[in-house]
């Protein structure tokens, strides 16, 4: 069942990735949704019949895996040089209700 | 230049901080740089020895420095300290480069024109009612301005590549994983390279040496044994397959482009080399800007995750976790890259991904496969890097309009980083007293031969160490 | 109305590696918050995932121990949500290419052994911990990015007593092995138990609902059965079951309903293009299996070959494997392997339990146990005497020198109990008339009078034997 895509779909979406659109950057977003179609068609007009993605520039695989041993830790002060509020060495946050 | 700042081991004190004070005098005309960097600590650790001792040099604002502010040219970001450096911080550090500003840069690197910084736009040094182009703008007006001999930048999809062409310098994309990316905001992960601007080939030469290697902190990063690129350099085009991207000349409307472009290919020529054009297929190239588009979205709607202003950057008020997250997101990201997240994730539903995301990534190896098919026979592809030179920043042009101008002669340079090979922009002619770059691609890890040509091409023009005269 | 119950169980388990599954900062237990990550752990700008080696050695072992086919390319991808605890606003895991797939392990059923399948086990991240206080909500990223795997079993279950069976089976053989500390008190073995019911015999499962937040094994079984009850009611009632998330309580040993499952979260999977696939040495898989610890299947299997002990003694004993390698250090000092196994499991247990320690961190030498039952066999102490001796031999004392100390000592010296044995017998001859006239009590009258006089020390083995004897003479 396709969901029209209109303002309300976007605003939706884009509170889904934890920000707001206004009205205007929404309906400017149906018009970009305009365009993403126009790229499809333009992407369609490739034929990728058994093409496989390309994940990475270089597939060739690695045998590296890292040493298990203890090579970087920061001090809890650098670990929340970055915020103002701290409990007791912890991050806060309002009350969360899950 | 770089080399010999690096032997006047006694200037290097007086040159850096002249570096400094010029780069704050041209604040107010190009509004390049987001956060100035004292130099006085760095001059006091400079090594005895270094390939670049005592050279100043300014990093683009993604680069994350120890101790200094890194905002990635977002508000979200305006607060953030990094607690650790970029494995290229330091690297240059041993090499004894010292930086004195983190410069501007389109919001999180995502964009083409440099006027999407939270701290305004950057204007072009050749004429300030011109965008730099971007997202790299600010590294590229400080090198043109010659503030500094090397500045840092990121390549996405042209972030190097197309404002050395609006800046007049040298602009350098080595291939994929040449470079660590360790510290570098990232951006699309699969399509970002670290890259540079230089005013010369030597000092494209020098710059690689310090920058590349293995880093093991960075899984992608190669293994390669790094050459000395400076000894192997040799303009020397005898020999030479050299390969016009013809789908992009036949698109380019202005014929004074390509008049300029097609007398350089004449002068190669002449120098030795063989140069033909080559013809990819039309639908071929018109699906790059696209699915760039969507790969590059797709994975930065990923990667920006982390942005919360939970655990740093800027963080607005609100009753929950949910409520803190989306204020913080709000407020804290621009408006054309919220749009943009809301692309990328919507390419990445599962009920949209094999049709979108996937197919994008399909179209990517295609891509890729006609490139290989090429370089078998040629040692590297050449196209104007732009049909014009750098946008007024008033003509509101739309970037992504379905042109083929626009797909094909204006965003090709994606190719580059589609594959990962090796891609540099070098300064071809002026038009109306700005100028405007050829973009020269090779094969995986033949940055020498991508180096060689490009000198051939500086040799013909006489453009080294060029500088856009500051009023 | 009968029903068909089906049960499916994920477990997360954390590996016991040095450092987190894709930062070199320390895994930890118990530390002061925010001191044991750097910025990878912390979701910081420019920050990329490093694979840990040791993660991956301990996830072929556990793939190995439960029978799975191991794909030796490794490749991880991206899910994608947003909630506090994940700081970069996607978790690394494997959606698409589990390291491992297809195995099973074994348990026991009341019908017999039964083998539970597992569809896949792989690698992924731990998040961040969440302390919730009353105004406020703290957290602590030290938990962030330790390794786990993720072990998903086929619906393969149908009551409380397997889904238990199910979970301590894996338990023990990552615990043996040495993959897992599998501690759920501790949150390093984690539990989401999935409980369906539908009319025996029907086409289709049931409505699934997910209990969570279990914190010991013993409470599987408790909260699968009343969950099973619960559903059964509600369609026997005519109402039905909706899609939850539920957590076993306690205290009044229910389920209670956390959320209501709306629909299926988009995670938006796809391959994370910071790790190139990695592939495994084929070489290197080889050397891992062959050096792998023995595991409890087998350990059993030699118990039952080389010891002759009960099913049951066998399977508690295991069931903690310091206490059974303990075991085994003590019977290289006797050939008693009975004794041994009813000492660790009852009177040693019973002081471990008492004085909150474990087998390792008491002072009881191997040596020194099987002295003991030395002492005993040898008929220099009784069982009775012996146990007096418990505290100092757990205190780590030689039981010959406790003995001494305490003058606990066995008579077993015949000529000296058939001195004691006449002389209560001369003094009770009521006694020898009543065992004449049929009351065997009488016996067990006369034992205790022979031990009183020995106080204590006599061999009541002995006695009896030596009192039933002289008996028979007397009566004669």
């Amino acid at each position: 069942m396709e969901e029209k895509k209109d303002r309300e779909y976007f605003k939706k979406l884009a509170h889904q990735l934890m920000f707001d659109l206004s009205d205007e950057e929404a309906d400017s977003l149906v018009r970009e949704f305009g365009t993403l179609e126009g790229q499809m068609a333009l992407l369609d007009a490739v034929n990728t019949d058994g093409v496989e993605e390309m994940i990475y520039p270089f597939e060739a695989e690695t045998a590296f895996v890292r040493k298990d041993e203890v090579s970087n830790v920061i001090t809890q002060d650098e670990a929340m040089a970055n915020v103002d509020k701290k409990i007791e060495g912890h991050f806060v946050l309002p009350k969360v209700v899950k | 230049m770089i080399a010999e700042m690096a032997a006047d081991k006694n200037g290097a004190e007086k040159r850096v901080k002249e570096a400094y004070a010029k780069a704050q005098e041209y604040q107010s005309k190009f509004n390049d740089v987001i956060t100035f960097v004292d130099p006085e600590e760095q001059l006091k650790d400079l090594p005895a020895e270094g390939l670049m001792r005592g050279v100043p040099v300014v990093l683009k604002d993604n680069v994350n420095t120890k101790g200094i502010r890194t905002t990635a040219g977002s508000r979200i970001l305006s607060t953030y300290v990094p607690v650790y450096d970029a494995e290229i911080v330091e690297k240059l550090r041993k090499a004894g480069a010292v930086y004195i500003a983190k410069s501007s840069m389109d919001e999180l690197a995502m964009g083409g024109t440099n006027l999407t910084c939270f701290t305004g736009p950057a204007y072009n040094p050749w004429d300030t009612r011109r965008m730099t182009g971007g997202s790299s703008g600010g590294s590229a007006a400080l090198v043109a301005s010659g503030v500094v001999p090397m500045a840092i930048g990121s390549d996405t999809g042209d972030s190097v590549r197309k404002p050395a062409s609006f800046c007049g310098i040298v602009g350098v994309k080595p291939t994929y994983g040449r470079i660590s990316r360790y510290g570098i905001i990232q951006y699309a992960s699969s399509l970002d390279h670290v890259g540079y601007f230089t005013r010369s080939i030597e000092d494209a030469c020098v710059t690689l040496k310090v920058l590349a290697g293995r880093d093991d902190r960075d899984m992608t990063s190669s293994n390669r044994e790094v050459p000395d690129y400076s000894a192997l350099l040799n303009s020397d085009m005898h020999g030479r397959k050299i390969a016009v991207l013809g789908n992009v000349i036949k698109n380019i409307s202005n014929q004074e482009t390509v008049k300029m472009f097609n007398d350089l290919m004449d002068q190669l020529r002449a120098k030795g080399a063989q140069v033909d054009v080559y013809d990819f297929d039309e639908n071929l190239m018109r699906a790059i800007l696209p699915a760039y588009f969507i790969i590059a979205n797709c994975e930065a709607t990923s990667n920006d995750s982390n942005l919360d202003g939970i655990r740093f950057g800027v963080r607005e008020d609100g009753e929950d976790m949910a409520e803190i997250m989306t204020n913080s997101r709000t407020k804290g990201f621009g408006p054309l890259i919220r749009r943009r997240f809301v692309i990328g994730s919507y390419g990445l539903f599962e009920e949209n991904q094999e049709r979108i995301f996937r197919k994008a990534q399909k179209v990517r190896r295609v891509v890729v496969n006609a490139m290989n098919d090429c370089l078998k026979e040629y040692d590297a592809i050449i196209a104007p890097a732009s049909g014009n030179i750098a946008p007024l920043i008033n003509a509101n042009e739309d970037q992504d309009a379905l042109s083929d101008e626009n797909l094909i002669a204006e965003n090709y340079m994606a190719m580059g980083n589609f594959s990962g090979y090796p891609s540099i922009t070098v300064p071809m002619g002026f038009e109306e007293g700005c100028p405007i770059g050829v973009n020269i691609t090779c094969r995986a890890f033949e940055e020498t031969t991508m180096f060689d040509v490009a000198k051939a091409v500086e040799e013909i023009t006489g453009y080294k160490d060029l500088q856009a005269e500051v009023k | 109305m009968e029903y068909d119950v089906t049960i499916g169980i994920e477990i997360h388990c954390q590996l016991k590696t040095a450092t987190k599954m894709f930062s070199g900062a320390p895994t930890s237990f118990g530390r002061k918050a925010n001191t044991c990550v750097n910025e990878v752990d912390l979701g910081h700008p420019g920050s990329m995932p490093q694979v840990n080696e040791e993660a991956v050695r301990k996830a072929v072992m556990a793939c190995t121990a439960l029978h799975l086919t191991i794909d030796p390319l490794i490749k991880f991808d991206r899910k994608n949500y947003y909630y506090s605890d994940l700081p970069k606003g996607f978790q690394i895991t494997q959606q698409f290419h589990p390291i491992g797939r297809d195995g099973y392990v074994e348990i026991d059923t009341a019908e017999g052994p039964k083998k539970i399948r597992i569809e896949r086990i792989h690698m992924e991240e731990d998040t961040a911990k969440q302390f919730h206080l009353s105004k406020v909500s703290l957290l602590d990223y030290n938990r962030a990015g330790t390794p786990l795997i993720e072990i998903v079993s086929r619906p393969d279950m149908h009551n409380g007593a397997e889904a238990e069976a199910y979970v301590e089976a894996l338990r023990q053989t990552l615990y043996y092995i040495g993959v897992s500390d599998c501690k759920m008190e501790e949150g390093s073995m984690r539990c989401d138990v999935n409980v369906s019911i539908a009319p025996k015999g029907a086409a289709h499962l049931g409505t699934k609902n997910e209990i969570k937040n279990l914190n010991s094994i013993s409470h599987i079984g408790k909260a699968v059965d009343y969950e099973v009850e619960r559903q059964k009611q509600l369609l026997e009632a005519g109402e039905k079951v909706m899609q939850e998330t539920r957590r076993f309580d306690e205290k009044t040993g229910t389920t209670i309903m956390m959320r209501r499952k709306e629909g299926n979260v988009d995670y938006k999977f796809f391959p994370e293009p910071n790790i190139v696939p990695i592939r495994l040495d084929a070489a290197w898989i080889k050397s891992i299996q062959d050096a792998m610890p023995e595991l409890p299947s087998a350990r059993k299997q030699r118990y039952e070959r080389d010891y002759g002990l009960s099913e049951h003694d066998i399977n508690v004993l295991i069931s903690n494997k310091e206490m059974s390698d303990f075991f085994e250090q003590v019977v290289k000092y006797t050939k008693n392997a009975k004794s041994a196994c009813n000492w660790l499991l009852s009177d040693v247990s019973a002081w471990l339990n008492a004085n909150e320690k474990t087998i390792d961190t008491c002072e009881l030498k191997p040596e020194m146990l099987a002295k003991l039952i030395g002492m005993i066999d040898d008929g220099k102490l009784s069982n009775a005497q012996a146990k007096q001796l418990v505290d100092d031999l757990m205190d780590g004392k030689d039981p010959e020198q406790s003995a001494e100390e305490k003058g606990l000592k066995q008579v077993s010296d015949t000529g000296a109990i058939s001195a004691m044995v006449n002389e209560v017998m001369d003094a009770n001859p009521q006694a020898i008339e009543d065992f004449r006239n049929g009351k065997d009590r009488a016996v067990g009258f006369l034992t205790g009078q022979v031990m009183k006089k020995s106080k204590g020390q006599a061999n009541p083995g002995l006695v009896n034997q030596l009192i039933k004897a002289e008996l028979q003479k007397r009566i004669g």
